[in-house]
């Protein structure tokens, strides 16, 4: 990932957030349309959740040696 | 007599016979023939058409067709056409045969109008797909196949055990609408569909089976098992909102398990389980826009699902593994590979303009808009894990990570590149006309996918998810490890399963045996010679023919208070 593909993910991030402020503005089909941002905090925050409780789970209880079942 | 033959599962499976009949050479284009023929008859049938016989006293509807079924079947029989383009290479008669039977099986599901002729379609696929694993001749997939036939005939048995207690019941074998009551009947049938959908807990077939079947015959299975069971709860158990619940566990289940695999195949496998989860919850909410929501994901998930598996079973059949920890730094040499693979993960992912978003979408929508908005909920995070796993972290590991692969390659044929270009192709289509996918959809609606909210929503996930990833992506490195599932209970506690089942019964039997035999042994030793016990005063060599003379006197008087007796009581 060069600065420039973080620079256009950016743009597009900001896009986003412009579009849910103006043309969403008035916007409430759910009780999260209140929270601003709230489906990149909503992304950031359980990708982060995902990545500790799986890796978690899978230390704790499910990983095995490769020939666990030979 | 020419229409039972122009049944589609019955042309398939036709097809597979014959097969066998062709030479080798031939024998994969002629493969190509009978989906394309089952094609051409889906589409000359009107819709309404049905087909009619009789078995016994019963009333059969062979072939029944509506908007739903054309879906399905248009879809199935294409879906077959494009895998048979993808093993175009592979020359080995039982996979050819038994895949093209396993796709009849399941056609013949989809357009079965009775549950009878459904049971026997049922069970023509289970066998049929179970050859694709055992095909690999390797003792780990002679497990696995045993596992997975096992599992089917338990699932085909409790399916069938609920279709006769629901024709006695309600007198009715018709393939329809069952209401929502939790009666043995029903909760039998639903018991037996939910084996071939891979409903946790009974989903553990799956994940088994799936990663070590044959490189095509995974591609064919992860098109029609889990589609045709789908197809059944539609048809069945719309409305049923235990099936909600049941299915978010399945999307979260399946991301997590994706989440953590490190093979290829297995975390594509694990994340069926996931995307099915979305259609049985969408068939739990039941509304229109749900049940349409379910059937759009089926027929969009055989698209981009079965593009992956060919990508990854490209990326095996050219490097020679499926563990990610073995490949990496693939960029340079299988570039297209890539940009395929990447196509079906932007579309399961439900990224705009490609298929995913326009299912997906409307499963989350109406979960949100049924009054399940935690629900909603649930699924959006599976969307989160979909992208995390299958859109990003299998590809990154897999052709990047690593600045080249050193390993040697075998080169990819140009029929797998075909059928691949066909299905990515089919997933931008209808990622950029909707309507073209909307217009077969079996209820009507008024769902418009490209909304700015839609749009804004995913593209933020999509964003953060991805930012996340790249910042802890050494957390999900590839390493070599076997990851335990439920089917740990009757793998690894085998041995105990095997002892308290058989082993201890066994013994029992053996007991009892023994004690029959000790017993018949003791009076046969004392009743060949009953004098040994009835003189006592003799020695053990008493033998009957000679009595002693003190016995004799001793039955004479015996029998003579008989005639005393006799004398005495009849005249």
């Amino acid at each position: 990932m060069k600065t420039i593909h973080w620079l256009i993910l950016g743009i597009i991030f900001v896009i986003t957030l412009a579009l849910e402020f103006t043309v969403l503005a008035g916007y409430d089909s759910h009780w999260w349309n209140a929270i601003p941002a709230f489906y990149a905090i909503f992304g950031f925050v359980m990708c982060l959740a995902l990545i500790y409780s799986a890796k978690f789970i899978a230390k704790k209880l499910l990983n095995r040696d490769i020939n666990y079942y030979d | 007599m020419i229409e039972f033959f122009a049944i589609p599962g019955v042309i398939l499976i036709t097809g597979a016979a014959l097969l066998v009949l062709i030479p080798e050479r031939l024998r994969p284009a002629l493969f190509l023939v009978f989906p394309v023929i089952t094609l051409a008859v889906i589409f000359s049938r009107p819709e309404g058409y049905s087909l009619t016989g009789t078995l016994l006293h019963y009333d059969l509807v062979l072939m029944q067709t509506d908007t739903l079924s054309n879906l399905f079947g248009f879809v199935f029989a294409g879906g077959a056409l494009v895998a048979g383009i993808y093993a175009y290479h592979m020359r080995e008669l039982g996979q050819q045969v038994c895949a093209l039977a396993y796709a009849g099986g399941a056609l013949g599901v989809i357009y079965a109008g009775d549950l009878l002729t459904l049971i026997i379609y049922w069970e023509i696929m289970a066998v049929a797909s179970t050859w694709l694993i055992w095909a690999k001749r390797t003792p780990e997939t002679d497990g696995a196949g045993m596992r997975y036939l096992i599992y089917h005939v338990l699932g085909g048995g409790l399916l069938f055990a609920g279709i006769l207690w629901h024709s006695v019941a309600t007198g009715s074998i018709a393939v329809e609408s069952i209401p929502a009551e939790y009666t043995p009947a029903n909760l039998l049938m639903m018991l037996g569909v939910a084996v071939n959908a891979a409903i946790i807990p009974l989903h553990t077939w799956l994940s088994d089976a799936y990663p070590k079947a044959t490189m095509t015959g995974t591609i064919f299975m992860s098109i029609f098992t889990t589609k045709t069971a789908v197809y059944v709860l539609i048809r069945m158990f719309a409305g049923w909102e235990l099936l909600i619940f049941f299915g978010a566990a399945m999307a979260l289940y399946g991301i997590y398990y994706a989440v953590i695999c490190k093979d290829m195949r297995e975390i594509l496998s694990y994340h069926i389980i996931s995307q099915v989860g979305y259609m049985v919850c969408a068939i739990g909410v039941g509304t229109d826009l749900a049940l349409n929501g379910a059937a759009a994901h089926a027929y969009n998930n055989i698209l981009y699902k079965s593009l992956m598996f060919m990508a990854v079973t490209a990326v095996m059949y050219s490097a020679g593994t499926s563990k990610m920890f073995h490949l990496g730094g693939l960029y340079k040499k299988m570039p297209w590979v890539l940009g395929l693979y990447v196509v079906g993960g932007l579309s399961i992912s439900g990224i705009p303009l490609f298929a995913g978003f326009v299912s997906k979408g409307m499963v989350i929508d109406a979960a949100g808009y049924g009054g399940y908005e935690t629900i909603m909920l649930v699924l959006l995070v599976a969307s989160v894990g979909t992208w995390l796993s299958v859109g990003l972290k299998l590809p990154y590991f897999t052709w990047f990570d690593k600045p080249d692969y050193e390993g040697e390659l075998k080169s990819v044929p140009v029929n797998m590149y075909i059928a691949m270009g066909i299905l990515a192709f089919a997933c931008i289509f209808y990622g950029i006309f909707p309507n073209a996918l909307y217009a077969w959809l079996p209820q009507a609606m008024d769902y418009e996918p490209y909304t700015v909210y839609h749009i804004v929503e995913i593209t933020q996930i999509a964003l953060l998810t991805f930012v996340v990833f790249w910042w802890m992506k050494k957390k999900l490195a590839p390493e070599l490890t076997t990851v335990l599932d439920l089917d740990w209970f009757y793998r690894k506690v085998a041995p105990a399963t095997r002892l308290v089942f058989v082993q201890n019964v066994n013994t029992f039997f053996a007991k009892v045996e023994d004690g029959i035999q000790n017993s018949a042994r003791f009076f046969a030793r004392n009743f060949q010679n009953p004098m040994r016990w009835l003189n006592p005063l003799t020695d053990d060599k008493n033998e009957a023919k000679s009595y002693s003379p003190s016995m004799e006197v001793v039955m004479s008087f015996i029998l003579l208070g008989f005639l005393v007796f006799a004398v005495v009581y009849f005249f």
